[in-house]
């Protein structure tokens, strides 16, 4: 699907390409599992031992430290936060949206699912951001502040960094990039979009509502 | 090429000049945050430092090239999916370039990790050197922490741990059946992540106040308030975890997905298995050290209270989690040396392994058992006092499996045809010292008698039976078995043997009397003590440079070798499995067509069998037992 290569220079033609001993043999297919399917899912096996990292120092803090939650005199703004995680969760159907879109040749919906979900994440982290401002305290005041800071801004950066495959995502989909066979690219940034939401939820209901 | 195509194309020329551009990114970044802030002044060096050693390396990184292919996919740019223009190698410049070539890979990750092997060895000789009688020689004491901090990271971080990824990575595509890793250009990044890290812990040496001096387990609260060379650690550490983890989640896809027609998991040698199972403690544990490590880096740059008890904060929470992944860690630096030693034992004692099943059900049993002992680490860090008779328990049971394997290796060799090779000869001298440096191991399980030497030499002598007698001879081993396969050249013989019983003999004066002083009570991590140890001392220092110096043998034996040595055959230890099965060294694609395996990879002796056969892909597959018989392997398909 993608021509073109011989512009970049350097790179073997098509012809060449497909003479029988400059490429490697066929790799034989030992699983049922795709290649990036699993290795997005072991990263985010990975990805769930870092939250997990860090949801020990909350539990020593707050459980082993026995700490006031929030700390005295502090307020979370659970309502505010309680729509945000709507937002972000709404955002993971729009991504799926997207994908039915990439597997049905639906091209509009391609577009507009991946880009409505940007946007929602995008909405997401501004809110959060906004809420850091005003929230009333800072990571450096005490132990509760730090947890508090530490979880949510891993949980944002994660945000931030699915929101960035989103938009390579976007790229390629508004330059007529995926099909019906080969979207990849749209699935596998989306089953990390799914990993940061489901992992918002337990952030939420962890530091929020417990 | 003209020099701005030079800069602007990737290579080192455009590596060079990332460096300015990532300093001043750090400078400006700062300014302006501190400016926004209002401190005073504007321009802060440890700020600026922190900043530049994380944007430096992503620019070095950036501008070698590792990130090329992925810039013009994601913007949608034309790519060809299966470009090989950077694989393999044809000049010994080629290894200098990113490559995604896995064998290109392994190599450079051998050389890699032995360049820092040597600079962390020659931070022992000092070390020792500083140790040979009592008083101050050499170093004060500052540089002397430092010395035995960097010495145990780069080993760590930078010798064992990735050393081992590197073999694997030559290795095990081959030992499979697969024409590649899963992920070859991941596979280069994790790679070029690695020099940065080992780079930047030596470079702590020219730091403000000095190199890191808190150790490798770099404790809170100590590790919060020393001065700006912990942080050298703190983001070296995760660099190296970054590699680690990406190449691990590329050794356990590339061995789920492209295992050969015929390889079930019960048909896969052990060394494979070994990284299969090392690769998933790396991927589970490793994000534990990074979280230990971003704790402290927040505490020390932004001011947080992880580790503050006066706000609230916890600081045994830190070695919980920091022996959260440093326990499995030490598996990480052991498994795949088990791997190499199956090979090797079974191989050049023309048997096959004993107990093949129960070798790699014990390898999972250590993976599982391995999460569930971080706190015997902590026995006098004043943790819950319940914690401490399960996690002896845990402790104590981890060694059965490592039993059962040394068992299985003993009764490989039972009436063997032993070749006493220089890799045998290694893998002989790795199962004693491994097996004494478990005893000790097991001794310090034992909570008053860890009560008692905790701090002292007795720790010294047995981190360096189980990772030196331990690991690093099943590396010398590994290296030496798969030498010819690499290089397409024998090694000298005689040098190898000369290297093994140096190395056999003085590895035991040098850390053998520790165990001596440690019980004494000589504690470790300072750089002088009582004269009372002062004659073993002297012994352990005079014997330590001799084992240094027997590394020297080694080195005069790869380099010659590798230039002038005698060719090599395919196959010269006459073994089973895949990668003696094609031209030493490799074919660059590795196979014209992927072999189809019929059987278990260790039948030797047994008249007629293989273990993988070329060409005829329609060949009937008999079903063949793996190892050790049973029932028929259940296959995977």
């Amino acid at each position: 699907m993608e021509s073109g290569a011989a512009a970049l220079g350097g790179v073997p033609t098509e012809h060449e390409h497909h003479h029988e001993h400059h490429g490697p043999p066929e790799a034989n297919q030992s699983s049922r599992v795709e290649a990036q399917f699993l290795g997005m899912l072991l990263f985010i096996i990975s990805e769930v031992m870092l939250f997990g990292a860090f949801f020990t120092a909350y539990f020593f803090v707050r459980v082993v430290g026995d700490a006031s939650w929030p700390a005295e005199g502090d307020h979370l703004p659970v309502a505010i936060a309680g729509v945000n995680t709507a937002i972000l969760i709404s955002s993971s159907f729009t991504m799926h949206w997207a994908l039915e879109g990439a597997r049905n040749e639906n091209r509009a919906a391609l577009r507009v699912g991946l880009l409505t979900t940007a946007l929602l994440g995008l909405t997401f982290l501004i809110i959060q951001i906004n809420e850091y401002v005003h929230i009333g305290f800072a990571p450096a005041d005490h132990a509760q502040g730090t947890i508090f800071y530490g979880l949510t801004g891993l949980h944002g950066a994660h945000v931030f960094v699915g929101l960035t495959l989103l938009t390579f995502a976007t790229i390629r989909a508004f330059r007529g990039h995926f099909t019906a066979k080969e979207h990849r690219g749209v699935e596998v940034p989306g089953i990390y979009w799914h990993f940061v939401d489901v992992m918002w939820i337990v952030v939420y209901a962890t530091i929020y509502i417990l | 090429m003209t020099l701005g195509a030079k800069l602007r194309g990737p290579g080192w020329y455009r590596a060079a000049l990332s460096q300015p551009i990532s300093l001043a990114f750090s400078v400006g970044l700062v300014a302006a945050v501190r400016a926004l802030y209002g401190y005073d002044p504007v321009l802060d060096g440890n700020a600026i430092t922190t900043v530049a050693l994380i944007t430096m390396p992503i620019g070095f990184i950036v501008g070698i090239g590792c990130f090329d292919y992925w810039f013009r996919w994601a913007s949608g740019a034309p790519t060809v999916p299966e470009d090989h223009s950077g694989h393999g190698a044809k000049t010994w410049r080629d290894y200098f370039k990113v490559n995604t070539d896995h064998k290109v890979i392994g190599i450079q990750y051998i050389v890699t990790t032995f360049i820092f092997f040597i600079l962390g060895g020659l931070m022992a000789m000092v070390i020792r050197a500083e140790l040979a009688q009592p008083g101050t020689q050499f170093v004060d004491p500052n540089t002397y922490n430092g010395l035995f901090s960097v010495h145990a990271s780069l080993m760590i971080f930078l010798f064992i741990i990735p050393v081992f990824a590197g073999i694997a990575n030559y290795v095990i595509p081959l030992m499979i059946g697969a024409p590649d890793m899963a992920f070859p250009r991941l596979n280069a990044l994790s790679f070029w992540m690695l020099p940065t890290a080992g780079v930047m812990m030596v470079a702590s040496f020219f730091a403000d106040g000095g190199a890191f001096a808190t150790g490798w387990t770099a404790y809170a609260p100590i590790s919060t308030e020393t001065p700006i060379g912990q942080q050298f650690f703190t983001i070296g550490v995760q660099f190296a975890g970054a590699s680690s983890i990406a190449t691990a989640l590329n050794f356990l896809v590339t061995i789920i997905t492209m295992r050969a027609p015929g390889m079930t998991f019960w048909r896969m040698p052990l060394l494979v298995w070994a990284n299969f199972t090392t690769s998933l403690l790396v991927v589970i544990a490793t994000p534990f050290i990074a979280g230990s490590q971003f704790f402290v880096l927040l505490d020390r740059s932004l001011g947080t209270h992880f580790f503050d008890p006066a706000a609230g904060g916890d600081v045994l929470m830190y070695q919980h989690v920091f022996w959260f992944y440093s326990h499995p860690a030490v598996y990480i630096m052991m498994l795949p040396g088990f791997g190499i030693v199956s090979e090797i034992v079974s191989t050049h004692a023309r048997k096959p392994v004993f107990g093949y099943r129960m070798m790699a059900f014990s390898l999972v049993a250590i993976v599982i058992l391995g999460f569930t002992v971080w706190a015997h680490h902590m026995f006098v860090s004043g943790m819950f006092d319940w914690m401490r008779v399960p996690m002896m328990i845990t402790t104590m049971l981890i060694a059965v499996p490592t039993g059962i394997k040394i068992f299985s290796w003993l009764a490989t060799l039972w009436k063997g045809v032993i070749h006493l090779t220089t890799p045998m000869l290694f893998a002989l001298g790795f199962i004693t010292m491994f097996t004494l440096g478990g005893i000790s191991g097991i001794i310090l399980a034992v909570i008053p008698v860890v009560i008692h030497v905790s701090d002292t030499y007795f720790i010294v002598a047995h981190i360096h039976y189980v990772l030196f007698g331990g690991s690093v001879f099943t590396i010398f081993a590994g290296l030496y078995h798969w030498f010819p396969k690499m290089t397409g050249r024998m090694y000298d013989e005689k040098l190898g043997k000369l290297h093994f019983w140096l190395s056999f003999v003085f590895f035991n004066l040098t850390f053998g009397p520790m165990h001596f002083v440690g019980v004494d009570g000589m504690p470790r991590r300072v750089a002088d003590y009582a004269d009372q140890f002062a004659t073993w001392n002297a012994v352990i220092s005079v014997s330590s440079f001799i084992f240094g110096l027997s590394f020297l043998v080694f080195l005069y034996n790869m380099i010659t070798s590798w230039r002038q040595g005698p060719r090599a055959v395919a196959n010269p230890w006459r073994a089973h499995s895949i990668e003696w099965q094609v031209s030493s060294p490799p074919p660059i694609f590795n196979f014209d067509e992927i072999p189809t395996v019929v059987g278990g990879p260790y039948e030797y002796g047994v008249p007629g069998a293989v273990h993988a056969v070329f060409g005829d892909k329609k060949a009937p597959v008999k079903p063949a037992p793996a190892g050790g018989g049973g029932a028929p392997p259940p296959t995977t398909e």
